[in-house]
C-alpha cells in the first residue's frame, strides 16, 4: 500500500518532463515543422537552468532561463528550415548533435557538471510547483490551438499552407514563431528535468526522453490532450522502477533502463496497428515536413 | 524585410563545377566557424594547423591510425547511404553496429569452429547480427507505417543498455577490472597485412566498390534510383519498391554490423562498453556530404577518421573534450545543408526604386 502511493506520488515528476516537451512539439508540429530537435533543446534547458541556477540561486528564474536559451538556439532551427528550406530531418538531427556537443562543451567549461543545488520545494501532495503549473499550460496551450483565431491560422499554416498565403495569413513568420514557442516549451522541460527532478548537471542527462517526446507526439496524433495521458503512462512506469528496487525486487539492472524505451517503441507499434487496422488514423498536419515555397515551380 | 531588397530565383540549372564550389565554400565556412570555436578553446590556428593537417596526414604513424580508424568509417558511411537511398531514415547504425560487435565476440566467446574460420564466421555472424537488428524498424515501417526514425533509435538505446548487461555481467574479463569481455585470441584479431596497416581498409575498400556496382551497375541500382525520386511512381512503373527497400536497408544494418566487428576484432580486440559512440552522427554526416555516393562516402570517411584521430590528440594535448568533435561534424553538417539552398536558388539584389 505505502508502495503504491510512493509510486503514484513520485508519477507526477517522472511525468512533467515528457508532457512539457510532447506540448512543445504540438506547437511546432501543428505548424507543420517536423521537430525532431528535442533531445537537443531539452539538454540546452537543462544545462541553462543548472548554469542560471548555480548563478543566481532562484528557481523560477532559472526555469525561465531554460526556456529563453531554447528558444535562442531554436533560431538556427527556424532559419535552417524556414528560411533555407533545408531537408527538415537533416535540420532535426544536426540541431541534435549541435546541442549534444554544445552543452558538453559548455558545461565541462564552465565546471557545472555534478554540482547539487536544493531547488524547488514541494507544495501539497508532495508536488512541486512546477507540477500544479503544468495543468493551467496545457488549458492555455490547448486553448489557444483550438480555440482562438491565432490557433486557427497556426493549424491553417501546418494544415494547407498554401491556402493560408491565400488567406493572407504570412506562412514563414507563424511557423517561425510556432518553432520559437514550442522549443522555449521544450526547453523548460528539459530545465525541469535539472532544476527541479535531478537537482543536478550531468552530461547527456536528458537520455532519449526527447527522442520519446516525439514518439509520443505520433501516438498521441497531435492532441494535447492525448499526449498528457502518454506523458502520465511514460511517468507512471519510470517512477515505477526506483519504487520496485526500494522494495527489494532484484531485476538485472540494464534490462529495467530498457524500459521506456521499449515502452516507446510498444506504442508506436500500438499506434500503427490501430491506423493500418482503420479504427483510427489522421490527426498529422497535412503539410508536416514540407517547407513552404511561395509561387514557384518546384 | 528582405522581400523587398533581394529576390529569389530558382537556378534551371546548376553545373556541378558550381555546385561543387557552393559545396567547398558552405564546407569552408564551417571549418572555419569550428576553428574559431577551438581558439576559443585555448587551440591556436597555427596549433591546429600542426595537429590536423601536418601530424595527421604527413606523419606516417597518424596516417596508420586515420586508415585503421577509416575502416569501420567507410563502412558506417555506405550503411547511410545505402539505407538514405531508398529514404530510409536509418538512425539506428550504432545499434547495428553494437549487435555486429556482440555477434563477432559470441563466436570468439563460445569458440565456434576451428582456427582457420574463425574469423570469417565472426564477419558473417556480425553481418548476420546487424542485419536481423534492423530487420524489425523495417518490417514495422513496410507493415504498419511506423516512424523508423523513432523506432531505430529505441532499438540503439536498447542495444547499448544490453552491451553495458553483457560486459558488466557474463561476459566481463575476470581478470581486469575494467566492463570489457576477454581479450580475442591472436588468429580471432584482423591480421595487418603491412607493418601498421590492417587488412580493415582493404576490407572498407573492398565493401565500397561492391556498393558502387550494386548502386551504379546493378538493376537494384536503378530500382533505388527510382524509389529515391519518387516512390509512388516507381511502384507505378513497376519497380519492386517494398522488396527493394527492404532488401537495401538489410544490407545497410549488415554493414553496419560489419563496421562493429571491425572496431572489435580490429581496433579494440574485444568487446567494449563505448565503442560505437560517434559513429551514428558520423555515418549520417559521410552520406550526406557524399549526397549517397559510396565513392565519394569513402573519400569523406577518411576526413572523418582524420576528424577523429585529431580529436583524440586534441583531447590528449589540449584538454579538449572529445564532443567538440561532434560540435564540429554538426557545424559543417548545417553548414553543407545551408549550401543546398544557393545551389537552388540565386539571390538577386533590387535596386531601389
Amino acid at each position: 500500500m505505502n508502495l503504491v502511493l510512493h509510486w503514484l506520488a513520485s508519477t507526477p515528476d517522472f511525468a512533467v518532463p515528457y508532457a512539457l516537451a510532447a506540448l512543445g512539439l504540438i506547437v511546432c508540429e501543428r505548424a507543420g515543422v517536423l521537430a525532431l530537435g528535442a533531445e537537443g533543446l531539452m539538454l540546452v534547458g537543462a544545462l541553462a537552468g543548472v548554469g542560471a541556477q548555480l548563478t543566481f540561486g532562484n528557481s523560477a528564474l532559472s526555469l525561465l532561463a531554460a526556456a529563453l536559451a531554447a528558444g535562442v538556439v531554436s533560431i538556427l532551427f527556424a532559419t535552417m528550415v524556414i528560411v533555407l528550406r533545408i531537408n527538415q530531418v537533416i535540420s532535426g538531427l544536426a540541431l541534435v548533435f549541435f546541442c549534444q556537443g554544445l552543452t558538453s562543451l559548455l558545461g565541462t567549461a564552465f565546471g557545472w557538471e555534478n554540482h547539487t543545488f536544493a531547488g524547488l520545494g514541494t507544495l501539497a501532495l508532495r508536488q512541486n510547483a512546477m507540477v500544479y503549473l503544468t495543468v493551467p499550460v496545457f488549458f492555455a496551450v490547448a486553448f489557444v490551438l483550438s480555440n482562438s483565431a491565432l490557433g486557427l491560422r497556426l493549424r491553417a499554416v501546418g494544415e494547407n499552407p498554401q491556402a493560408a498565403d491565400a488567406a493572407g495569413i504570412s506562412v514563414p513568420r507563424y511557423r517561425f514563431a510556432a518553432v520559437l514557442v514550442g522549443s522555449a516549451i521544450v526547453g523548460l522541460a528539459g530545465g525541469y528535468l535539472s532544476v527541479v527532478s535531478t537537482k543536478l548537471w550531468v552530461d547527456g542527462m536528458t537520455a532519449g526522453r526527447g527522442w520519446i517526446a516525439v514518439g509520443l507526439v505520433i501516438f498521441a496524433r497531435w492532441s494535447p490532450w492525448r499526449a498528457l495521458a502518454g506523458a502520465l503512462l511514460f511517468g507512471c512506469i519510470e517512477a515505477l522502477i526506483p519504487q520496485l528496487a526500494a522494495a527489494g525486487v532484484r531485476l538485472p539492472q540494464y534490462f529495467v533502463f530498457m524500459t521506456p524505451y521499449a515502452v516507446t517503441l510498444a506504442v508506436m507499434i500500438w499506434a500503427g496497428l490501430a491506423s493500418t487496422t482503420g479504427r483510427r488514423s489522421g490527426g498529422e498536419p497535412g503539410a508536416l515536413g514540407e517547407p513552404f515555397v511561395r509561387e514557384e515551380r518546384r | 524585410m528582405p522581400e523587398r531588397r533581394f529576390a529569389l530565383e530558382i537556378r534551371q540549372r546548376t553545373s556541378w563545377q558550381q555546385q561543387g564550389a557552393i559545396l567547398a565554400a558552405a564546407v569552408l565556412t564551417g571549418v572555419l566557424i569550428s576553428t574559431a570555436i577551438l581558439a576559443l578553446a585555448g587551440v591556436s590556428p597555427a596549433d591546429l594547423l600542426k595537429e590536423f593537417v601536418v601530424q595527421t596526414f604527413f606523419d606516417k604513424q597518424n596516417l596508420q591510425a586515420v586508415l585503421f580508424q577509416a575502416a569501420p568509417m567507410i563502412m558506417i558511411g555506405l550503411a547511410a547511404s545505402l539505407a538514405f537511398r531508398v529514404r530510409f531514415w536509418n538512425l539506428g547504425l550504432e545499434g547495428q553496429m553494437i549487435w555486429g560487435a556482440i555477434g563477432a565476440t559470441a563466436i570468439s566467446i563460445f569458440q565456434v569452429g576451428p582456427e582457420t574460420t574463425r574469423l570469417p564466421l565472426m564477419f558473417m555472424a556480425a553481418a548476420a547480427a546487424g542485419l536481423a537488428w534492423v530487420a524489425l524498424p523495417a518490417a514495422l515501417k513496410l507493415r504498419l507505417g511506423v516512424n523508423e526514425i523513432i523506432s531505430t533509435l529505441m532499438l540503439n538505446y536498447l542495444a547499448s543498455n544490453f552491451l553495458l548487461h553483457l560486459v558488466y555481467g557474463a561476459w566481463k574479463d575476470t581478470r581486469t577490472a575494467f566492463p570489457h569481455s576477454p581479450q580475442f585470441r591472436a588468429f580471432e584479431r584482423l591480421p595487418e597485412f603491412a607493418p601498421g596497416f590492417s587488412v580493415a581498409i582493404l576490407l572498407g575498400t573492398a565493401i565500397a566498390l561492391a556498393v558502387w556496382w550494386l548502386t551504379d551497375v546493378s538493376r537494384g541500382g536503378l530500382y533505388m534510383r527510382f524509389i529515391h525520386a519518387n516512390p509512388r511512381v516507381a511502384e507505378a512503373v513497376g519497380v519492386p519498391v517494398r522488396r527493394m527497400l527492404l532488401a537495401a536497408v538489410l544490407v545497410s544494418g549488415a554493414l553496419a554490423g560489419i563496421a562493429g566487428f571491425v572496431v572489435a576484432a580490429g581496433q579494440e580486440g574485444r568487446l567494449t562498453q563505448g565503442f560505437f559512440q560517434g559513429y551514428g552522427f558520423s555515418g549520417i554526416l559521410i552520406a550526406f556530404l557524399a549526397r549517397n555516393n559510396p565513392l565519394a562516402a569513402a573519400a569523406v570517411a577518411v576526413l572523418v577518421a582524420a576528424l577523429f584521430v585529431t580529436g583524440r590528440s586534441l583531447q590528449v594535448f589540449y584538454q579538449v573534450p572529445f564532443s567538440m568533435v561532434q560540435l564540429i561534424q554538426a557545424i559543417i553538417v548545417i553548414c553543407a545543408a545551408g549550401s543546398e539552398f544557393f545551389i537552388r536558388h540565386r539571390v538577386r539584389r533590387i535596386a531601389p526604386a
